[in-house]
């Protein structure tokens, strides 16, 4: 898969009168990781649900390679993982019930299923939790949970929403060396936070944006110039002021 | 057919677990069924089922008072061990006092219209006794009465008659058949399929519960992701909930013919056709799940499922026919019950239980029902591509 390509993409919800997403044009190459910041309410989240296809209605045009992401899902529907900043699985289940479920509903079954399942609880570290009702979880093993369900299908574009909000500093760390180890992997990942220092640490390249709009995007040794680091550009670009 | 199995096991997964849910699916018409079968046991007696005290005072004297009380004692009538002997009137029982004043019985003989008519007679009643017990009471009296007139007016002409030739009572003999030859329904019969469809209605409360769940913690927009077309998530809702109306249906059958009857309540009659049966409990059914569907997509909060699903219920029974049997409510309401769905179950399951028809007698609810049933399918769908947006995202 080549670049993941954003270009011009606008979008709207229903019933507001000013564009969340705002011609934004992105470019972020495979193998790396992608760090997409802004303050609350600068649309990254919305930015994230159309690449996963839960909202509708985007105008512009997203591709990966020369191909539209569209028909990639089409064609590979699994390409596509995505870890939500929500605890996203049933924690009236245990958590190798949630695997399972979300492996099946990505089109695993029997064996390749099994294989799966133990292999993302590996990664992630939560196979001494396995039966465990996944809602009487620990904050970092919820987020290991969460990360191990969206790596089920072996994606090749992984978005991550803010995965490390709530964790102590050693679940921080885990889930960190992980990502990047998936980055080594070959694939494409995309991670918002509002932590600068994580994004400082293992992002490739990053974009800020605010108010829909692309403010800078780039090679962080590009982006991060002088003495300044990654949280004094933030400042300076989208400002102050409150926004919640 | 795979992710649908999956979404299926989940579906029953999440409502194995959740004992509040299952308790409002099987305990609560379970225990509806047993207290209205009992407390509502004696407004579905008619004639000698159900037994109602009465007492004579007559001024003539106690002979006179005995005899009335011997004519009109029978058919769910019988007279008070503690007859007011003293005229002094208990303030509930018994529930029927005649007082027959003095001259009464002097004056049967005299023809009507003339002089020396007898002097009226006075019923006293309970206020809370039924206006169809107390009309049946009156025609009796008013029967004794006339048997006696003529037997007196006949002994007056110089022929010996006795008044129990002229007793309405053998004037002929009439039987009476209910349509089905199951007899009256009785209120266990009532209250059964009554109760059980208000059960049945009741899956809106876990249907819509975990769909705000699973749209509030993020499983839903994870679905979507997955390219989980939502059809699919909304099918992945019914197969479990019918399984589950289904179980609701042979349990609450299973309360009638042993839990009632162990509380001394009688035993449910079960019908002839089960296929019948089964046939109105699947539409009944999909109806059901139609409306949590709905309720589901409608709700942005766990208040607002629960609000719109229970009370939406608790209507759809009070005008159905659930809570006050339709008979017992004016023509206006009985007009109205006819727009509730829980009317329409009721009439499918009354016509298999009680009357023992046939396929031609379910087919007008039956339809009804699944024409509701993708109505609200539809409308499920409709709301979602709506607002075509999935997530509370930003």
């Amino acid at each position: 898969m080549g670049t993941l390509n954003l270009d011009a993409l606008s979008f709207r919800y229903p019933g507001r009168g000013e564009n969340v997403l705002d011609k934004v044009t992105l470019a972020i190459p495979a193998g790396g990781i992608f760090g997409l910041l802004g303050p609350n309410g600068a649309g990254k989240t919305t930015l994230i649900s159309i690449l996963a296809g839960q909202l509708r209605g985007a105008t512009g045009r997203i591709s990966a390679g020369d191909e539209p992401l569209e028909a990639l899902r089409r064609r590979r529907p699994h390409s596509l993982g995505l870890v939500p900043q929500e605890y996203a699985f049933y924690p009236m289940l245990t958590c190798a019930e949630n695997l399972r479920f979300f492996g099946a509903m990505q089109g695993l079954a029997g064996a390749r299923l099994r294989e799966r399942v133990a292999a993302a609880a590996a990664f992630a570290r939560v196979e001494s939790v396995l039966g465990r009702r996944a809602g009487r979880l620990s904050g970092g093993l919820k987020r290991r949970l969460n990360l191990a369900i969206g790596l089920l299908g072996e994606p090749e574009i992984l978005l991550l929403d803010e995965p490390t909000v709530g964790v102590d500093p050693q679940s921080r760390a885990f889930l960190l060396e992980s990502i990047r180890s998936l980055a080594g992997a070959g694939r494409t990942i995309v991670y918002t936070s509002h932590y600068m220092e994580e994004v400082e640490a293992i992002c490739d390249r990053v974009a800020i944006i605010d108010s829909g709009r692309v403010l800078v995007s780039g090679a962080l040794s590009e982006v991060i110039r002088d003495d300044s680091d990654l949280e004094e550009l933030f400042m300076q670009l989208t400002h102050r002021s409150l926004r919640d | 057919m795979r992710r649908l199995l999956a979404l299926w096991e989940k579906e029953y997964l999440a409502l194995s677990r959740d004992l509040l849910g299952l308790a409002v699916l099987f305990l609560m018409p379970a225990a509806f069924i047993v207290v209205m079968s009992l407390a509502l046991s004696d407004v579905f007696r008619g004639g000698p089922a159900r037994q109602t005290e009465f007492a004579v005072i007559a001024f003539d004297g106690p002979e006179f008072a005995k005899q009335l009380t011997e004519r009109l004692a029978g058919d769910g009538f019988h007279p008070s061990p503690e007859p007011a002997e003293r005229g002094v009137l208990h303030v509930t029982k018994p529930a029927l006092t005649l007082i027959v004043p003095l001259g009464f019985e002097r004056a049967l003989g005299t023809p009507l219209g003339k002089a020396g008519s007898p002097p009226a007679l006075k019923l006293v009643a309970d206020p809370t006794l039924p206006p169809a017990l107390l009309l049946a009471f009156q025609q009796r009296v008013l029967g004794v009465v006339l048997a006696l007139r003529v037997s007196a007016m006949m002994r007056q002409a110089g022929i010996a008659a006795n008044a129990d030739a002229f007793d309405l009572k053998r004037a002929a003999t009439l039987s009476v058949e209910t349509i089905g030859g199951s007899g009256r329904p009785s209120s266990v019969q009532q209250n059964v399929p009554a109760w059980l469809i208000f059960g049945m209605f009741f899956v809106v409360m876990p249907i819509s519960s975990l769909f705000v769940v699973e749209r509030r913690e993020g499983t839903l927009a994870r679905l979507v992701s997955l390219r989980v077309p939502f059809s699919m998530l909304l099918l992945g809702k019914v197969g479990p909930y019918f399984v589950v109306n289904l179980a609701q249906a042979a349990l609450m059958l299973l309360a009638g013919r042993t839990l009632v009857p162990w509380f001394g309540g009688e035993t449910l009659a079960l019908p002839a056709r089960w296929d019948l049966l089964a046939a109105v409990t699947a539409c009944t059914s999909f109806a059901a799940i139609g409306w949590g569907l709905l309720v589901a997509v409608c709700s942005r909060t766990l208040e607002q499922a629960t609000v719109i699903g229970g009370v939406g219920n608790i209507l759809a029974a009070a005008v159905g026919g659930i809570m006050v049997p339709r008979f017992v409510m004016p023509e206006s309401m009985q007009k109205l019950s006819e727009a509730s769905p829980m009317a329409w179950a009721l009439d499918g399951f009354h016509a298999v239980i009680l009357r023992q028809g046939g396929a031609a007698d379910i087919a007008a609810p039956c339809a009804k029902l699944l024409a509701l049933a993708a109505a609200l399918l539809a409308a499920a769908l409709w709301v979602h591509h709506r607002r075509r947006v999935l997530v509370s995202a930003q």
